[in-house]
């Protein structure tokens, strides 16, 4: 007698269906899971053979037989636990195996039957829609991130005795809740409340480097802040979140999905619907800020940042690997991790802040500076981040001790992060219209042929941009880049299409030259 | 108010404070006898017919009551209050280009000595405003009065930055003294007046018109001991109050900003015309104006005794301790130790190897 129950597999964020078989056939007792298990996944025959003896069912005293198609993939989770113990129930008609049909499982089983919650629940079910399922059974606890899915009806078990009841038409006992997964220690983000509550109008002084984080935050463009310990870098990049407006739901589906792969995803507000914000410390390791693992390939710090803010404070101390390893994701948007046995695909499109020191001691780039370091010192340590990661920062800012003026609050009231917000979303607002119908939504994402293409800028901006390509100040990539800060310029403005003005601010954006007065009323309350 | 108060007020309603021709019969006649030809109580010299509409319209009794109102007083030349550095202007051009008088509103101090003038771009970029602040700040902290002219840009930054160390700072308008112009720096001319000056050579409620900027450049740049523009472009406003501070024999200076901004077109080109000294700091301007015979030392205390006594007392070459001057001069110890700070903050004395130096004489 065979069983069959449908689950998946998850490759990233790319789910698979599975189907789980199990043949029950005479010979000596005993269980063997085929179909390139790992030791997680061959645990399960323990696991489920307690659960469903725990759960009032006998355990067939045969040979069983389970199977995990396709039998080339391999798998590893313990999520395959309901499955394979629905496939042996339905082996053994304790459950009705047509009731099973359409029905996508995915749970670990705790020894006396309890369903625990597993992670990565939201692209399960994500791909057990896409596979043609109607339905899908998750522990109890993930039911709301489930239910995130459109399309595919969503049901909660607490225990294996419960869904058993279900299948069979019995009244379900009432077991008691299941806790969730363990909170992680040490949230990455929060789920933004971490920085919630912070103002740009909390940051004295440093008017250009607000402005520098405004233009940022409208057009999604990197961003890369020099300057002395303490001047207020880190403070600056925490509040550029705060400018971003909500994620769109397919992006907020996106972004859950990841945290959800790596079990970050709080179980009571399961769709993030604020951008993500990463800082990893200098110190981690490649696999942290890529993505890794031996078997399970987990997302990391640049996935869990998609369609938010990365920011490497110290940026020349970070190794230089995970440096480099910026270039993929900077360019495509995504995160390839190949292993011999498999290559998973993260989405990586995050907006890049980094933060440095001008030198080792860090002392340099200020007046009166007291800094002692030799001019190779400071050569190689800016030279850390390498030339192709440095030409796809749009803006640079240099960052120097507030005065005493600016300190003291009197110079000017800065705008707060609230009024801000609005016209970051004002400008966002003109880019989504403008790119209506095409694959791109920021000024920073559009290809810079298609740029010049389809929306041409000012004649006196041209003549001006055409200018400096002449006279050797810009390369045509980095002329592309500016003509992108434009737009995200005169976006701020209001300006239909960026006028030489926003293409001068855009190039004192970009070599770090200050900024006009049209620039400065933004900010200045 | 006395007679030649009233008169020069008269003048001063009667038409704009650098007409031509109102300089030329006063030089003829006499204040006094124009003043009363503007008020029609003689036919001698002939007057414009405006003139006279001018103070019918507004006589000398309604605009006291008007700025006794607005908290304004009218200060003439030789008057407690007068800035006597305004005298500097009456020999500038052939009739003089001296005020009148001037509307004075705020809590400042009797006069105007030890000013600077700190002036630039209104749309200026973030740059200049960061430096215009600390530069005010830093003026203000060596016991500096500083100038601007209340407009949005540097000279706001300027004045803001003199506050915010509780440093004093005069703005020179070109609209009455009652009047909030730009609208946006109410809070700002309040926050002047309440330790500073208001001035203004317009009766109290005048508008801003166009022209009054360009002849108030030539009070603010009078009242400083020189005139410091932070940002201008080459066409700037901030430039004419730099030739006035050259015409008066003021320290001209101007601060450089980066080659490709435009907003540093002006003070760039200024520098290459020898028409400004090229300024970075607090610390420049002082060294400029010191060579003018303004000294910074001294600014905020005044040198005891004992520092003098100290500053006898050491030798240039061999150095002495604490110990020896509190025996030689019979001081205690703790005289000798603020002494010698005082002496060392001024640069006239120095801790060396073996004990302390003289570096140079006292100043003054």
């Amino acid at each position: 007698m065979s069983g069959r129950a449908a689950s998946v597999t998850l490759d990233g964020l790319v789910g698979r269906p599975i189907e789980v078989e199990a043949d029950i056939v005479g010979g000596l007792p005993g269980t063997v899971i085929v179909g390139l298990p790992d030791a997680t996944v061959n645990e399960a025959r323990d696991r489920c053979k307690s659960a469903v003896m725990n759960s009032g069912v006998p355990w067939p005293d045969q040979r069983i037989t389970v199977n995990l198609a396709p039998s080339t993939l391999p798998k590893t989770g313990s999520h395959y636990d309901l499955p394979i113990a629905m496939a042996i129930l339905a082996a053994q008609r304790a459950v009705p195996p047509e009731a099973l049909r359409g029905t996508a499982f995915v749970g670990e089983l705790a020894l006396d039957g309890r369903l625990r919650a597993v992670p990565g629940v939201l692209p399960a079910t994500l791909a057990a829609a896409e596979a043609g399922c109607t339905h899908v059974v998750v522990p109890e606890v993930n039911v709301p991130e489930a239910e995130l899915v459109e399309g595919i009806a969503v049901t909660g078990v607490r225990s294996l005795r419960q869904l058993v009841a279900m299948m069979t038409g019995d009244e379900p006992p009432d077991d008691p809740p299941v806790p969730p997964l363990d909170p992680p220690s040490t949230q990455p983000w929060g789920a933004g409340e971490r920085l919630s509550g912070l103002d740009l109008a909390d940051v004295a002084g440093h008017e250009d480097v607000r402005l520098a984080v405004l233009v940022a935050a409208v057009g999604g463009h990197h961003l890369s802040m020099v300057g002395p310990p303490g001047v207020g870098k880190t403070m600056l990049a925490q509040r550029l979140p705060g400018l971003l407006p909500d994620l769109e739901r397919s992006d907020a589906i996106e972004v859950s999905a990841v945290h959800s792969v790596a079990g970050l995803l709080p179980a009571d507000v399961p769709l993030l619907v604020r951008p993500p914000f990463l800082d990893p410390h200098h110190t981690a390791s490649a696999a942290a800020i890529v993505g890794g693992g031996s078997r399970f390939v987990r997302p990391g710090a640049m996935s869990l940042a998609h369609r938010g803010v990365l920011f490497l404070d110290e940026a020349p101390e970070f190794a230089i690997n995970v440096l480099e390893a910026l270039r993929q994701p900077l360019e495509s948007g995504r995160i390839v991790v190949a292993r011999a046995a498999r290559t998973v695909v993260y989405p990586a499109r995050f907006q890049l802040v980094l933060a440095a020191n001008p030198c080792p001691c860090g002392q340099g780039a200020t007046r009166g500076s007291t800094c002692r370091c030799s001019p190779a010192m400071r050569r190689r340590y800016g030279e850390k981040i390498s030339g192709p990661i440095r030409d796809r920062i749009d803006i640079r800012r240099t960052l120097t001790t507030p005065t005493r003026p600016e300190l003291a609050e009197t110079l000017a009231t800065g705008r707060g992060s609230h009024d801000l917000a609005g016209l970051v979303l004002a400008a966002r607002e003109r880019q989504r219209r403008r790119f209506d119908g095409t694959p791109w939504r920021l000024n920073a994402d559009v290809p810079g042929t298609e740029l010049r293409r389809s929306w041409p800028v000012a004649e006196d901006a041209r003549l001006l941009l055409d200018r400096q390509l002449h006279a050797d100040k810009l390369n045509p990539r980095s002329a592309d880049r500016v003509l992108r800060l434009a737009w995200s310029v005169a976006d701020l403005h209001q300006h239909d299409r960026p006028i030489a003005d926003d293409v001068r601010t855009a190039l004192s954006l970009r070599s770090d030259l200050p900024l006009d007065a049209a620039m400065r009323a933004l900010v200045v309350a | 108010m006395n007679r030649r108060d009233a008169d020069l007020l008269t003048l001063s309603i009667a038409a704009e404070p650098l007409d031509a021709p109102m300089r030329e019969l006063v030089r003829l006649h006499g204040a006094d006898a124009v003043a009363a030809a503007c008020r029609g109580e003689s036919g001698t010299p002939e007057v414009p017919t405006a003139w006279r509409d001018r103070v019918d319209l507004s006589p000398v009794d309604a605009v006291l009551e008007a700025a006794a109102a607005a908290g304004a007083r009218w200060v003439t030349a030789g008057r407690a209050g007068w800035p006597v550095a305004l005298d500097d202007l009456a020999s500038v051009d052939d009739p003089g280009l001296a005020p009148w008088g001037l509307w004075v509103r705020g809590e400042g101090p009797a006069e105007v000595t030890r000013a600077v003038s700190v002036v630039g771009a209104r749309a200026c970029t973030t740059y200049g405003a960061e430096i215009a602040g600390d530069l005010g700040a830093d003026l203000a902290d060596r016991g500096w009065t500083v100038v601007s002219g209340a407009a949005f840009g540097i000279d706001g930054c300027a004045h803001r930055g003199a506050l915010a160390v509780a440093g004093r700072t005069v703005a020179v308008l070109a609209c009455g003294v009652d009047v909030a112009y730009p609208q946006a720096h109410a809070n700002l001319l309040d926050r002047i007046a309440e330790t500073g000056w208001i001035v203004s050579e317009h009766p109290p409620g005048a508008a801003p018109l166009r022209h009054r900027f360009l002849t108030r450049n030539r009070i603010i740049a009078a009242l400083g001991a020189g005139t410091v523009v932070v940002e201008a472009a080459p066409r700037s406003g901030s430039l004419n109050t730099l030739r006035w501070a050259d015409r008066l024999g003021r320290a001209s200076m101007a601060v450089p900003g980066p080659v490709l901004s435009q907003q540093s077109g002006g003070t760039h080109l200024a520098v290459r015309r020898g028409e400004a000294v090229l300024v970075a700091s607090a610390d420049d301007v002082a060294e400029e104006l010191d060579g003018l015979g303004w000294s910074d030392h001294g600014a905020s205390e005044a040198l005891t005794d004992e520092a003098r006594r100290i500053h006898e007392a050491l030798a240039r070459e061999q150095g002495l301790g604490i110990g020896d001057l509190t025996s030689v001069l019979e001081l205690p110890v703790r005289s000798v130790r603020a002494g010698l700070a005082m002496l060392e903050r001024r640069g006239c004395a120095r801790r060396g190897s073996d004990g302390w130096v003289v570096l140079r004489g006292l100043p003054g």
